[in-house]
């Protein structure tokens, strides 16, 4: 076991308060830390999503460990493959030839065909210029039957230019093809977890009766493909922005980005803009307002003053819900975030202004594996990597936004707020479990 | 848009050549971009008159990527496009990366689209010692490959090389031979082993350049012969080839 020697660890660099905290990036980037709260999805997970695809990881043989384990998790080893690169492949210029015929041998190999080869070149085939355009080119000319999506295992692409993840997301679209349109029909596109059924939004959807469709929902590949035929994308996950832009180019989809909210105004307004959009009626959602309200109030009458930390994991609007809670009377003290998204920097800036002494704290920093980072006062956490980080028993097990959007989704926030704070439980045996509600390779 | 892209031998005189040909074609009226693919970073000296430019991989290096297109681009001779993608530290990085991230780093500024050239060059070093230095020939960049070589060994035993490589990616759909150039060594039997190389690898000798003293002397001008001595007779041959590329290129397009 290793025991930590020298002094203590200071919190600088780690953590700053939100005042002095610098828009969008308020941490240094260094040495990173990963906590082990692992409910967040990974490049496993999301595109397993897609009904009969199939995924070839190329890498060194160490380097794989976490997603071969990752699919093992899942119960996919059978739609998991790799391709391992050794050091002639990099003298002898077989890199290309490499992907091309490792995919044959797994497709021989195969039982049964599948639909979608996703595959995942690493860092190394960027580092050495790996014609990857070409080894696509060849594939399809050699598969025709197979489509291909060109993801990424890349750190190096995850924090500048267009990211992997955006990439990505886009390609579990890429399938797709160009259909007649039903105009009664919408897509919900770059989503991990299906938006709730009683959400405002499904309910805009389907009570004006539009048929709704969502990679998250489907479980077949015919499934899969109807969704071409809708004629509108909607997004609310900013990776996905990029994704709606493509297919609106490509398909012909109109597209349309309502940004998660957790202010009421703003909710209205979204859904107000995609009523428009779809030429429906607005809806009068003042009901809908007051219900919010009535749920925090009874939240906030519970959990009363708690110290309160949350996590950028919860949902894509990280300070937009802290500044919710806090403009409801709720004490929320810490945030876990490594940076500011720039559809919550109106809230960030307004938290500085009117909440000065709230603490961000980096999720990343290497400091954040020895800092003493415990506390020791009651404290309500909303996430998994705030829960791991505070070391509370009473928490939101939560990730991925959990599905909600909306009004509703506030209430529901409101209502699980309650639960962890009434019921104790051991954060150890809920954090360690990868992707949070993945139930995708049942 | 046409892009090409010259290979040879290192000191077969790749640079001379390639800057006389844009100042020949800009001279036609013609939009042109010159790449220097070589970590000497000297390629389109003769066109700026100015002693270095600013290369990609110093910009990246010292910038990371808070730079501009303007930043990595000098006019030269008749609005001619100049760039240096440059290289690592001597005896330290790899000058292949160097050229991969150099060329990624263009396309992503928007080089092509915003300058909208009739022409890119790419003088690229060597004999394509590594895959970045096969990176000019990849679909999206060039078109065309030419070659430069002399009748002098290891100058055809280079060119070879480059022609073997091509063969190697023809399934890729890069770039393709396009012809080779003869720069003139004065070697014994020069224009036949040149004409042996070109029917070995299937192609054909589509100019030659003769040597001349007027090179070195546009070259100490910092100038391309083609400004320094435009009535010499070896500008008059630089015209000529560089009509010739244009014409082969175009058929590639």
């Amino acid at each position: 076991m290793l025991t930590r020697i020298g002094k203590a660890v200071d919190m600088q660099g780690a953590a700053v308060k939100i005042k002095e905290a610098v828009y969008p990036n308020p941490f240094e980037s260094g040495l990173e830390y990963t906590p082990p709260a692992r409910g967040t999805w990974n490049i496993v997970h999301t595109n397993m999503l897609v009904p009969e695809s199939h995924q070839v990881y190329i890498c060194a043989a160490g380097c794989l460990r976490g997603v071969v384990l990752t699919a093992a998790e899942m119960g996919a080893m059978d739609r998991f493959s790799s391709i391992l690169v050794e050091e002639h492949n990099l003298m002898d210029g077989s890199m290309e030839n490499l992907i091309i015929d490792g995919v044959g041998d797994i497709l021989d190999r195969l039982p049964r065909r599948p639909k979608v080869m996703f595959i995942y070149p690493a860092c190394i085939h960027r580092f050495m210029g790996c014609d990857m355009s070409a080894v696509y080119v060849q594939l399809q000319r050699r598969y025709p039957d197979i489509g291909f999506g060109e993801c990424y295992m890349d750190p190096i692409m995850r924090k500048s230019g267009l990211t992997a993840e955006a990439r990505t997301r886009w390609q579990l679209y890429h399938f797709l093809t160009p259909q007649e349109h039903d105009w009664k029909s919408v897509n919900i596109i770059g989503n991990n977890l299906p938006t709730s059924e009683d959400s405002e939004l499904v309910r805009l959807i389907k009570d004006n009766g539009f048929i709704l469709r969502d990679l998250t929902l489907c479980r077949t590949y015919e499934e899969y493909l109807e969704m071409g035929k809708s004629a509108v994308n909607i997004s609310y996950n900013p990776q996905m922005i990029y994704g709606g832009q493509q297919m609106e180019k490509s398909l012909g989809q109109k597209n349309i980005y309502i940004p998660l909210s957790f202010d009421c105004l703003e909710i209205r307004n979204e859904l107000y803009q995609l009523a428009d959009f779809l030429g429906v009626q607005h809806l009068d959602y003042s009901p809908n307002m007051l219900q919010c309200e009535r749920s925090l109030a009874k939240a906030k009458d519970v959990i009363g003053d708690t110290a309160i930390a949350l996590d950028y994991a919860v949902t894509f609007r990280p300070f937009s819900l802290a500044r919710l809670l806090l403009d409801h009377g709720f004490n929320v003290t810490r945030m876990y975030v490594d940076t500011i998204p720039s559809e919550d920097k109106a809230d960030f800036e307004y938290l500085q202004q009117c909440y000065p002494n709230l603490m961000l704290y980096a999720t990343v920093h290497a400091k954040m594996r020895v800092m003493d980072r415990h506390t020791t006062e009651p404290l309500l956490a909303i996430g998994q990597k705030a829960a791991y980080f505070t070391g509370t028993r009473h928490f939101v097990d939560i990730a991925e936004c959990g599905g909600f959007y909306g009004f509703t989704g506030i209430s529901h926030m409101a209502a699980r707020m309650v639960e962890a704070f009434l019921e104790e439980k051991d954060a150890r045996d809920y954090i360690q479990i990868k992707g949070w509600r993945c139930r995708t390779c049942r | 848009m046409i892009k090409i892209a010259v290979y040879g031998k290192g000191g077969i005189g790749k640079s001379t050549t390639v800057s006389n040909i844009a100042a020949a074609l800009a001279d036609r009226g013609l939009r042109v971009m010159q790449i220097g693919c070589d970590p000497k970073a000297d390629s389109t000296n003769s066109l700026h008159g100015q002693a270095a430019i600013p290369t990609i991989l110093d910009l990246i290096r010292q910038k990371g990527d808070a730079f501009s297109l303007k930043d990595m681009t000098v006019k030269g001779y008749k609005g001619v496009v100049c760039v240096e993608a440059g290289g690592p530290a001597p005896g330290m990085g790899c000058a292949g990366r160097g050229i991969i991230a150099a060329l990624e780093k263009l396309k992503e500024k928007g080089a092509y689209d915003i300058y909208k050239p009739d022409i890119v060059m790419y003088d690229v070093l060597g004999d394509v010692v590594c895959g970045g230095f096969s990176m000019p020939m990849r679909k999206g960049y060039a078109d065309a490959v030419f070659i430069i070589t002399s009748g002098e060994n290891m100058a055809i035993h280079a060119a070879a090389n480059i022609a073997m490589a091509l063969e190697n990616f023809k399934d890729r759909g890069y770039a393709r031979l396009a012809g080779i150039i003869l720069n003139s060594r004065n070697v014994k039997h020069e224009e036949e082993k040149v004409l042996e190389l070109a029917s070995d690898i299937h192609s054909a000798v589509i100019g030659s350049l003769s040597r001349s003293t007027v090179v070195q002397e546009a070259e100490e001008l910092h100038k391309t012969v083609i400004e320094a001595y435009p009535a010499s007779s070896m500008a008059e041959e630089y015209r000529i080839l560089a009509a010739a590329i244009y014409k082969e290129a175009q058929k590639r397009r």
